[in-house]
């Protein structure tokens, strides 16, 4: 437990290593979500269409934007597992005395680095454009904690994936296909109640859907009792992915 | 003493087909640079692979300094390093950061790390690239910096999968150079897979050649030539003036041991004196027009050419440059 640990911090730092040399991708990835919120969130919110209880439309999605591209970082983090095994790291580490266990979880959990500057690149924006958000650091604090555990389960997701596609090239067009029926059967754009009923089933099931409730609460509505819900959702999301995950795990390097 | 590697009747199979291995038996003394020569496809990495934990082996038994491969992966992994053949070391943060991620997941504990790192990187010859990113450094600085990185741990093995593929005779020289410091100064053994005949016969202390799945010779580089015995007379030939029964008729002749026949029409004989005169009459006889004439001792490749019955380093050259190329552009 405690050398699963050490391996995880070992990997994050590696991947602020990385961040420190080159940050080119974190910039060019903020592209998107900030069209999200300076584009469409304005453009929605006059039409009025969709009930968000009261708050402005551009407040409301920013939480789902910036989760969605978290997501999209964790998702193509297999993209990187997939990289390392085409060259020599993997099976090297693999070689090492450190667990694979913990070698899954230490990477997945890396990718929530990677996550969080991402979230945070788009603050500013956000502040720019003036989004309310709710004026309380600790629920700030939290809020970054959740995307960053949330982002493990993620990348755990692709790991898996990973294992089973083996080849960069079918991943990226899967990487895609997994994030935005994702993104779209969630909370993150529009409230769960005015989907079809099956959609509703699905976005029930979606662990998207809980990380954007409570970052949601936390950082724009200030409705927080939802939250040991949440809180629950994704620790169950997290502990099932890295399980089979670490299953999986094999598959990649044979 | 124990065996630095105990290997018993190793057999791997690929998806229920493609068998890697074949019943591998193979025993390597502690302290010693022991090569697997072989062709692509032969078995080498497979081997590798399992004597460090990567892979199950379908049947067999292998054993690390006495430890079970199978039943005691994570002590094995203790005692060993291991060098891919591909690159293994991220190319997107520099040279010292990779030895320190390294060191940290191997164990090293805080207070010797730098030290540790500092030595390596000085026996590497690093030391002055040590801040550069890795995406900026050479084929063979690459592979020393991997070799630094598997001798964090001062293992008591170290496994390495075609250790200078790519890697142009001077930086070769150079990192073997690196290898065999290691193996005098800490007693580590090494284990090393390629198809190059030249770095078996240079810095092995014992080869072993497997080709399909199957270890069909072994010893030093010295013995494994002076089993041929004899003298080599290779013939350049005219290939349209061979007919199809001359390698049997020339086999049958009393003073011939063995003939092969790879482009060049190669004769093993006891003594190439006497025997060249005569063979020349028989060639003469058979019409076959001889261009050139040499007469040169059994070389490695010879004595694979005899065992595996194809030349070693046929296959691969140009995907080897390729290979590294490639390899490089991904970082």
């Amino acid at each position: 437990m405690i050398e699963g640990f050490k391996n995880a911090l070992v990997m994050i730092e590696l991947e602020l290593r990385r961040l420190r040399h080159d940050r080119t991708e974190i910039y060019f990835r903020a592209v998107q979500p900030i069209l999200w919120i300076v584009i469409y969130g304005p453009v929605m919110s006059s039409v009025r269409a969709i009930p968000t209880g009261g708050v402005p439309y551009t407040d409301y999605i920013t939480p789902g934007v910036m989760i969605q591209t978290t997501t999209f970082v964790s998702i193509f983090y297999g993209l990187m597992m997939v990289w390392e095994r085409d060259i020599g790291i993997l099976k090297k580490l693999l070689v090492t005395p450190a667990s694979r266990y913990s070698m899954v979880i230490g990477r997945s959990m890396a990718s929530g680095v990677r996550a969080l500057f991402q979230a945070l690149i788009i603050l500013p924006i956000a502040f720019a454009i003036e989004v309310h958000f709710v004026p309380n650091q600790v629920y700030f604090i939290l809020a970054f904690i959740i995307i960053f555990l949330s982002s493990g389960g993620f990348a755990a997701i692709s790991a898996i994936v990973a294992s089973f596609l083996k080849t960069r090239e079918r991943f990226m067009g899967l990487g895609q296909a997994i994030i935005m029926p994702l993104f779209f059967a969630s909370n993150a754009l529009y409230p769960i109640q005015i989907m079809p009923p099956i959609l509703r089933e699905f976005a029930t099931f979606n662990s998207l859907s809980y990380v954007v409730d409570a970052v949601r609460g936390l950082l724009i509505t200030g409705y927080i009792q939802n939250l040991p819900l949440d809180l629950a959702a994704i620790a169950i999301f997290d502990t099932v992915m890295f399980t089979i995950a670490s299953i999986s795990f094999r598959r990649i390097i044979e | 003493m124990k065996l630095a590697i105990q290997v018993n009747n190793l057999v791997k199979v690929y998806d229920g087909k493609v068998k890697a291995l074949d019943g591998v038996d193979l025993n390597v003394e502690p302290g010693v640079a022991f090569a697997l020569l072989g062709p692509n496809g032969a078995g080498k990495t497979t081997l590798i692979r399992i004597l460090t934990t990567q892979l199950k082996p379908t049947a067999g038994e292998a054993y690390v300094f006495g430890l079970n491969v199978i039943k005691e992966g994570s002590k094995v992994r203790k005692l060993v390093s291991y060098v891919p053949q591909e690159m293994s070391v991220w190319t997107d943060i520099s040279g010292y950061e990779n030895l320190l991620i390294y060191a940290k997941i191997f164990g090293v504990p805080r207070l010797e790390r730098e030290k540790v790192i500092d030595e390596v990187l000085e026996s590497m010859g690093l030391d002055d690239v040590k801040n550069d990113l890795v995406k900026t450094y050479s084929g063979g600085m690459i592979r020393r910096l991997e070799i630094a990185c598997a001798m964090l741990i001062k293992p008591k093995i170290m496994f390495l999968d075609e250790p200078t593929i790519g890697l142009d005779p001077a930086a070769k020289k150079v990192v073997w150079e690196r290898l065999n410091f290691f193996k005098k100064e800490y007693g580590v053994t090494i284990f090393f897979n390629t198809h190059y005949m030249d770095e078996a016969e240079l810095y092995a202390d014992e080869i072993a050649i497997i080709n399909r799945g199957k270890i069909v010779a072994r010893g030093k580089s010295e013995e494994l030539r002076r089993s041929l015995g004899g003298e080599i007379i290779a013939f350049t030939v005219d290939k349209a003036t061979i007919k199809p029964d001359l390698i049997q008729n020339i086999r049958k002749l009393s003073f011939v041991k063995d003939v092969f026949e790879n482009g060049n029409l190669s004769v093993l004989v006891s003594d190439a004196e006497t025997a060249l005169p005569r063979l020349i009459d028989v060639l003469k006889d058979e019409k076959v027009s001889v261009e050139r004439v040499s007469i040169t001792k059994p070389t490695l490749d010879d004595v694979f050419l005899k065992y595996a019955g194809t030349r070693v380093e046929e296959k691969g050259r140009i995907s080897d440059v390729t290979h590294m190329r490639t390899m490089i552009r991904k970082g």
